[in-house]
């Protein structure tokens, strides 16, 4: 088979290589981290008179519960508080979207990482010992374990609990066209049946932090999070106490990637903390983690698509089914955001009917993660496009150039979008990718190949979901420009990218600016989630730093005695004809700090039409090149390259647009080729970072990323968020390369040795 | 659970001295307890962090008599007599000055949380090569997670400090099929 040529368009196409990185590479606080300086959530080990909690969990993933009885963990040593059900003072239950998971259960457990009670101890040896004598009295009941059956057996949560009553959590349907005649045109319709697995987050910090109570009944929590705002609305709630008595307080947080969106610790460490009138540190270990923790939705999905005889796509038809554990989280909205991404953003589609199901069962809980269920579906419609275009004998390149929508196309659900390039200029710049140049190569027991997946991603929490956020800009003390956001850092460079625009837009330096993130006394930006951040940074920061900038002229004008007109803010202070007329400092000395400060909060943007959904305006776009050698006698799969192509706007940071594309990349190999949380009868099969395996240094492929910025001068919104495109088109890029090496299409992942040396063989036998 | 649970006793708590970060110091601890929970208590060391507790991860790597292990997996009663360091007292070290400016010019970090883990192994990397012996710097980070990166950062910084050390005896890539690597 041979590849297309270049297909043009690709001037505005940049390789963010090791040069432009070590150009950029800001300093600021990398080596305060690694030196070990800087403290993490659960490295708060120093506040006077800390205790540490520890959390019973349930030894079934479903029973009802008829006695717990904690009277002899009481009288444990070092033990100071025992604390169960009837000890919430208020509500005792959470969720983002829907709070139907209990703090701590009182008549039934639904997986085997629920709560049941907590003890805060001296030590933390003397916390678990006392987790020990707890008597829990249990009544098994049958396990949910099969998604499939789950809407015909016993309903997780009752009929009087909101969405109870059935297993059926929800359910959704995305129409366009007629369907029945689009299919009845078609010359090539391809069958098939997807499989994703339950992938782990694992980040390297485990949940836990610090919960602090004041001396008026209120608590501060340092643990780490996503959300201080709403996180301090929810404990509020289950504490009992008036929502300005919770502060959550940003700390360094290990990483998340959506596994911290929901509370963890916090629940239980306030509620010991108020109990105790002392400090509490929990952290859960990595075997609790591992059996408590938010996974990503496993997916299994029928999806059926045709075309004509041109290969032009007429009609797509879908059934998925998501399993969402043992409570909602944000289950919906991970539903809603599979199905948009199963309607092939990307793409014109004549007819859709792309349908979805929600189920409780008792395996785990599953939420947030970074894709947000949009991965899933692409892996599932990109592997559909390779099959119709297999049928057609047609380069599968050539494919989607047919189907590709052109900028000024409507989306997939019809509504506006804003693309930041041409979807065939990506597609071209990947096209002429080096990596073809060795495709379908045998060296010894390795058989290699090439594959390629494009992806689309839209920016913000999505439809109909209040999305908004706000920022603060003022002159500290110090006559620094301090800079304060509601998000979080997790790793993501967000202060960098902050920094970075402000210097782009007064002309200061690196110094001048601090950036404050993450308390719920500051500017509520809403969570720290859905690539939403940078959007909503630059959106901000162009709304209040022009009038901000005026109001500092003002003030310097009137200390220096200059005209306003020839003074502008740069390096250090203030200007005038290239002097430095005052400093930043000298400004703050004057006093007047308040009338130097500035808010300004933006609504995330959308689509401007009103009759369709709102969200997904702002898209971007991925194409993903990978090589891979598929081991002939082990059926292992080693990918040694992935070449990325994005189109998302402007790099403000190049240093943090890599890692993000290259990690998510590595991600999304792992969910490919290792990463699968399996369940038995609701129980995890692995309970560590030596079963379940995500890549290592040794794994991770050597990565390209090209950029293409085709984004319009006036565009209003020209920095997009891209912390999740990396993950989108990794898989399918993948089983497309695998499938070039061995003529074998794997449709279930992670990718199994052993099915896949099976099928090779069975292929082998086939004339 | 049974009713007649025996509470087992605490294990008996015994003085030992070992080396830290150049200084001899002294701890109360049980023979099985390990050296990452000794260092974590005193609070002083939070470098080395509790990522598995089962050797995989890296996180808590440090360096025992100058060889890179996981203190998870060190206990108490093999620490007399032997000598731990962590980054916190690696501040003047050439070998670690060299790590921590590859890692900071490549951005070869995120969260960090991973970080001195990674610093540490590499250390351990550069000694033994200073002692003479053969080495692959890429090989000295197999036992070190991290989950950010996609470990693009860690290879530019790799090879970095290949190039400065060790030229000739590893390019730091590893293994490679690509025959027209990208």
């Amino acid at each position: 088979m041979t590849h297309d040529k270049p297909l043009g368009g690709t001037e505005n196409l940049v390789t963010l290589d090791g040069d432009s990185i070590r150009k950029a590479t800001s300093g600021m606080d990398l080596a305060q981290r690694i030196e070990g300086r800087l403290a993490y959530a659960t490295d708060q080990r120093h506040i006077s008179g800390l205790l540490y909690g520890a959390i019973l969990r349930s030894s079934f993933a479903h029973a009802l519960i008829t006695r717990v009885d904690v009277s002899r963990a009481l009288e444990m040593p070092g033990v100071h508080s025992v604390i169960k059900a009837e000890d919430v003072p208020g509500l005792n239950r959470f969720g983002i979207v829907i709070r139907d998971q209990p703090v701590f259960c009182d008549e039934r457990v639904r997986y085997e990482g629920d709560s049941i009670a907590a003890v805060a101890a001296d030590t933390p040896e003397q916390a678990r010992a006392a987790l020990d004598v707890i008597k829990v009295d249990y009544q098994p009941l049958p396990v949910v374990s099969d998604a499939a059956l789950a809407e015909q057996q016993t309903a997780l949560h009752g009929p009087h609990e909101e969405h109870g009553g059935s297993n059926l959590l929800a359910r959704e349907t995305l129409e366009r066209g007629d369907i029945d005649d689009a299919f009845s045109r078609c010359a090539v319709v391809v069958e098939h049946h997807y499989q994703t697995p339950r992938q782990m987050h694992a980040f390297m910090e485990t949940e836990g932090g610090v919960a602090i109570p004041d001396d008026k009944g209120g608590v501060l929590f340092r643990v780490g999070c996503q959300s201080g705002h709403r996180d301090a609305e929810q404990l509020a709630d289950i504490l009992g106490v008036d929502h300005e008595q919770v502060t959550v307080e940003s700390t360094a947080t290990g990483g998340a990637f959506g596994g911290k969106d929901e509370l963890t610790v916090q629940p239980a460490a306030g509620l010991l903390a108020l109990k105790t009138g002392r400090p509490v540190m929990i952290h859960l270990d990595r075997f609790e983690s591992c059996r408590t923790g938010m996974k990503r939705h496993p997916v299994s999905v029928k999806m059926t698509t045709g075309c004509d005889a041109d290969g032009r796509l007429l009609a797509h038809k879908v059934e998925a089914m998501l399993d969402t554990g043992a409570y909602a989280s944000l289950g919906p909205a991970v539903l809603e955001n599979y199905l948009d991404h199963a309607t092939a953003p990307l793409y014109k589609i004549e007819a859709y009917r792309v349908s979805g199901r929600l189920v409780y069962t008792n395996n785990g809980v599953c939420g947030a993660f970074r894709g947000f269920g949009g991965n899933q579906a692409t892996f599932a419609v990109e592997s559909q496009l390779d099959a119709l275009a297999s049928k057609l004998d047609m380069k599968p390149t050539t494919f989607r150039r047919i189907n590709l929508r052109s900028p000024g196309d409507a989306g997939s659900r019809n509504q506006t979008v804003r693309w930041t390039a041409p979807p065939a200029n990506v597609l071209a710049a990947a096209v002429a990718s080096p990596l073809w140049s060795l495709h379908g190569a045998e060296t010894g027991r390795w058989l290699t190949g090439t594959g390629m997946a494009m992806g689309a991603q839209g920016n913000g929490l999505g439809d109909g979901l209040p999305d908004s956020g706000g920022g603060r800009i003022s002159l500290s003390p110090a006559g620094r420009i301090c800079v304060e956001f509601g998000f979080t850092d997790y790793g993501q460079n967000i202060v960098e990218s902050i920094t970075r625009s402000v210097c782009n837009e007064v002309g200061c330096l690196e110094s001048d600016v601090e950036v404050v993130l993450g308390s719920s006394r500051g500017p509520d930006s809403g969570p720290t989630s859905a690539s939403r951040s940078s959007v909503l940074v630059h959106g901000v920061l162009a709304s209040v730093l022009p009038g901000w900038m005026d109001v500092v002229r003002g003030h310097a004008a009137r200390l220096s005695g200059m005209a306003e007109e020839g003074l502008r803010l740069g390096p250090g202070g203030v200007f005038c004809n290239g002097q430095q007329v005052l400093s930043y400092r000298e400004l703050a000395e004057d006093g007047n700090l308040e009338g130097m400060a500035a808010n300004a909060s933006q609504d995330f943007p959308v689509a401007p039409d009103s009759e369709h959904p709102v969200g997904r305006y702002l898209q971007l776009q991925i194409a993903t090149v990978a090589r891979v050698a598929v081991d002939r006698l082990t059926g292992r799969v080693r990918v040694t390259d992935l070449h990325h192509v994005t189109a998302a706007g402007r790099v403000i940071y190049p240093p943090g647009y890599l890692g993000q594309i290259e990690g998510a990349a590595v991600m999304g190999q792992g969910m490919a080729l290792t990463e699968d949380m399996a369940t038995r009868d609701g129980r995890y099969l692995a309970d560590n970072l030596d079963q379940y395996l995500i890549p290592t240094f040794h794994d991770a492929p050597i990565q390209r990323v090209d950029v293409l910025d085709d984004t319009p001068e006036d565009d209003p919104f020209p920095i997009r968020g891209v912390g999740e495109l990396g993950i989108e088109a990794v898989a399918p890029a993948i089983t497309a390369a695998i499938e070039m090496a061995t003529g074998v299409r794997v449709r279930r992942l992670p990718v199994d040795p052993g099915d896949l040396l099976v099928a090779m063989a069975a292929q082998e036998k086939t004339p | 659970m049974s009713d007649h649970y025996q509470v087992p006793e605490t294990p008996a708590q015994e003085s030992l001295s070992f080396e830290l970060n150049g200084e001899t110091v002294t701890r109360t601890a049980a023979s099985a307890e390990t050296l990452l929970d000794i260092l974590r208590e005193s609070g002083e060391i939070t470098s080395a962090r509790a990522g598995c507790r089962v050797g995989r991860c890296g996180a808590c790597q440090v360096l025992l008599d100058g060889r890179a292990v996981p203190s998870c997996l060190v206990m108490a009663w093999q620490l007399p007599g032997h000598h731990v360091e962590t980054v916190e007292g690696l501040g003047k070290d050439p070998d670690f000055l060299s790590v921590r400016d590859a890692l900071a010019s490549e951005s070869a970090l995120q969260c960090g949380y991973c970080t001195p883990g990674f610093a540490v192994s590499l250390v351990a990397g550069l000694r033994q090569h200073r002692q003479g012996s053969p080495v692959d710097l890429a090989e000295s980070v197999a036992g070190n997670l991290c989950r950010c990166t996609g470990y693009g950062g860690l290879r530019r910084a790799i090879d970095q400090l290949s190039a400065s050390c060790c030229p000739d005896e590893a390019d730091g890539r590893g293994p490679s099929l690509s025959e027209e690597p990208l």
